[in-house]
């Protein structure tokens, strides 16, 4: 290769990087006009709302809770008890206990007097078989619990097992560590409710980081920031995601995501498609492409709804270790999904979906790291023929930098003129003191555990979850 | 001046892309510097707010109890209330000390019943809170007049209808579902009427906060739905059976029998619901449809 080729290779690479991040950087000022747009319409909208009048209704529809737990011996009679607490009329909750190898099941049994009780499925979707099967409660306070002991399969499949034990309109799958507020499920429940003309096949909600807050008798008492950096970052992390980025595309009804740590479904479309993958890692991700799939196959209007409202609380990573673990499986949960459904992208059968949604996922979540870490290489390609316009890339590094700093402290603004949970003095210096940092402190670790995903997606082919070690959220003394 | 001098040379000789890259970080700090006063301006006027309604909380609340508490059985002002109704109306020429005695008085009125709630309704005229309520109906932002019309009916101001009866056809849904609620809450059944020529769908959750105001009234007598169940908005016939269920409405037999007929699935499949619960097992026999346009699934609804 003479020097005239190599330097058109070296133009080639400049203006791809240089298009993709324009492209980033465009897309999120775009996401961001769109979130402050829905944000202001819906704390309108919902400024005169009262709940309350849900409470009572005789027609108020009936939603199931389906919890899975697997080996949560530590919290589980705790967390059990705040999902019975919800001040929703007509819910009831399904543990679904996926072969626990600890005393999860005994510790059940022990606090809510269960009892066994013989039990047909009618298996619309196929799962692992009962181990010890279903258990209901003796005492009326906790008439509305039914634990199932099964052989173990993984989330999805104990979500299943869940999908067909219900007997609900809707079901709402959580992790059974998250904190659901009392009013959660009222508040998810109204777009199902408020749509005439079109159908919400689900609903998501922002999830919020309970690390160091008080929790008591299954309530949020007190939101405290962390002391732990990692867990501060994650916190301005998720804002930046559920604030901006997921209102903007509920906008835009291209919501490809519902986390799996609380969503609502309309279960008769979730077993249409078939319930939940039990052969991804990402299926809270792969149901919902694969339900928005199926009703724009049958040219049905629909919508996948989200409710920004700070409604579940939960335990997030505070080691790298378990941080890495977790990003690598979404990783992986998103490159499999994206995967199985390629017939949707670029493909104008499927609307606003196949031409907006799915490439944007594909391009900025799919393909992202592996252009940044390209980037990177190519840098150090640059420094070490000592090709560097310096000039040049200290200002476009300040650039990338000052934009990423720029949209968490909009992410932040948003926070507080909105739902304002973090009023505690000196709060609001902290958060804007880790807008400065969470760049350097969260992004490459981020990063990191986005390569090894993609690694292990194609050379690991074995590994699945990998471990989340749970800690107990922090629980004050019930009196 | 030199160093400025050679550092607005330096910027002129850069190539284009430099002098653009160069602005671009002026403009993100100037904006991120922007944004971080605004966040801390912000996060000290909602803790000032806090502590606004605090005070007027302290300041207000045992006035308004005393209020309530110290009238007499003739239905006139005593001195004690009419000197609170004077405090109260000079103190809410604020915004902010107004929205904490609505707050105030909305949690009363919600504790509260028979004189006692009157009472409130009377505080609520006299200090011409009424007044600040309708100006706000007459607002151009939507939520405003919703809220409006919100307060209107949590206080059960029937002076208003004709004003509030204005927005039934308005633009925006949450307008026309605030005005349909509060003419139901305050007039009953017959606040109803709006159905009868209903273009637009009633949602779900909608036909639940009407069915909550109907089933809130003493009075549970109901008028005739009979024109609802021949509605032909798909949304008004639905809510009618429901009302035909819970009202137990045995006399719309023959309706419900024709119901059975709907070109709509979801009407066919309440009716014989409605049918079964009101009749039980006597609706159990196969109609022929009238519409033989209707797909398989229909007729396993109608079987």
């Amino acid at each position: 290769m003479d020097t005239s080729t190599v330097k058109i290779i070296l133009e080639i690479f400049h203006y791809l990087f240089f298009t993709c991040s324009l492209l980033a950087v465009l897309s999120y000022i775009i996401l961001s006009i769109i979130s402050a747009k829905e944000t202001i319409q819906y704390v309108k909208k919902n400024s005169f709302v009262n709940y309350k009048h849900i409470l009572s209704s005789p027609i108020s529809p009936s939603i199931t809770i389906i919890a899975p737990a697997y080996n949560e011996s530590l919290n589980v009679v705790e967390n059990v008890r705040s999902l019975l607490s919800n001040h929703y009329p007509n819910y009831n909750v399904i543990i679904v206990n996926d072969g626990s190898s600890d005393d999860s099941l005994e510790k059940l049994i022990e606090a809510y007097d269960l009892v066994h009780m013989d039990y047909v499925v009618d298996e619309k979707i196929e799962t692992q078989p009962f181990r010890k099967g279903v258990f209901k409660s003796n005492n009326p306070a906790f008439e509305k619990l039914i634990v199932v002991d099964k052989e173990n399969g993984g989330k999805a499949d104990a979500l299943n097992m869940g999908l067909n034990i219900s007997e609900s309109k809707y079901v709402a799958c959580i992790d059974v560590d998250c904190l659901l507020l009392e009013d959660a499920l009222q508040k998810m429940i109204k777009p199902f409710l408020e749509a005439t003309d079109y159908k919400v096949i689900a609903a998501g909600g922002v999830i919020r980081i309970a690390n160091s807050c008080v929790i008591k008798g299954g309530k949020l008492i007190e939101v405290n920031l962390p002391k732990n950096l990692l867990v501060q970052a994650q916190i301005l992390e998720y804002l930046r995601a559920f604030l901006l980025g997921r209102m903007a595309w509920s906008r835009l009804n291209g919501l490809l995501v519902i986390s799996g740590a609380f969503g609502i479904f309309d279960k008769n479309i979730a077993i249409e498609v078939g319930g939940y993958d039990t052969n991804t890692v990402g299926e809270d991700m792969e149901i919902i492409v694969r339900m928005r799939r199926h009703m724009e196959e049958l040219d049905k209007r629909y919508k996948v709804a989200y409710i920004p409202d700070p409604l579940c609380w939960t335990e997030a990573p505070d080691n790298y270790k378990t941080l890495i673990s977790q990003r690598n499986r979404w990783t992986r949960g998103t490159i499999e999904t994206l995967r199985k459904h390629r017939k949707i992208a670029f493909n104008k059968n499927y609307g606003g979906f196949g031409l907006i949604s799915y490439p944007y996922w594909l391009i900025f979540e799919r393909l992202a790291p592996i252009i940044e870490v390209t980037g990177l290489i190519y840098f150090g390609f640059l420094i070490a023929f000592g090709l560097v316009h310096w000039e040049y890339a200290i200002l476009f590094i300040a650039i990338a930098y000052l934009f990423s700093v720029l949209f968490s402290i909009v992410a932040l603004f948003s926070e507080e003129l909105t739902y304002n949970q973090y009023k505690k003095r000196g709060a609001g210096y902290k958060l804007i003191l880790l807008c400065l940092i969470e760049p350097l402190i969260l992004h490459p670790v981020v990063l990191y555990a986005a390569v090894r995903g993609n690694i292990d997606y194609y050379f690991n082919k074995k590994k699945k979850w990998g471990t989340m070690q749970r800690k107990g959220m922090n629980t004050a003394e019930t009196n | 001046m030199i160093t400025y001098q050679h550092l607005i040379d330096s910027f002129n000789k850069a190539p284009f892309i430099i002098q653009f890259a160069f602005i671009a970080v002026i403009i993100m700090v100037i904006a991120i510097v922007s944004l971080i006063i605004s966040l801390k301006v912000i996060r000290s006027f909602l803790k000032i707010k806090d502590k606004e309604i605090l005070k007027y909380k302290n300041e207000y609340e045992p006035l308004l109890i005393e209020y309530l508490y110290s009238g007499n059985e003739n239905e006139e002002l005593t001195e004690t209330q009419q000197s609170i109704i004077a405090k109260i109306k000079e103190g809410i020429k604020g915004a902010s000390r107004r929205k904490s005695v609505i707050t105030i008085l909305t949690n009363l009125m919600n504790e509260v019943s028979g004189e006692m709630s009157d009472s409130i309704r009377t505080l609520y005229h006299e200090t011409g809170l009424i007044d600040y309520a309708i100006i706000r109906l007459k607002s151009k932002r939507w939520h405003i007049t919703s809220k409006a019309i919100v307060e209107l009916r949590r206080f059960k101001i029937q002076e208003t209808h004709d004003l509030v009866s204005e927005f039934i056809n308005h633009s925006k849904v949450e307008v026309r579902k605030e005005t349909q609620i509060y003419l139901v809450h305050l007039f009953k059944f017959e606040g109803l009427s709006f159905l009868d020529d209903l273009k637009t769908p009633l949602s779900e959750w909608h036909q639940l906060l009407l069915l909550e105001s109907l089933l809130n009234l003493e009075n549970q007598q109901i008028g005739n739905i009979k024109p609802w169940l021949n509605s032909s908005n798909t949304s008004v016939v639905l809510f009618a059976l429901k009302l035909t269920k819970i009202y137990n409405q045995f006399e719309m037999k023959h309706e419900l029998i024709e119901l059975r007929m709907h070109p709509d699935k979801e009407v066919r499949r309440s009716a014989i619901h409605v049918l079964n619960q009101l009749f039980g097992y006597e609706f159990e026999e196969t109609p022929k449809p009238k519409n033989r346009q209707l797909k398989s699934e229909g007729q396993i609804v109608i079987v």
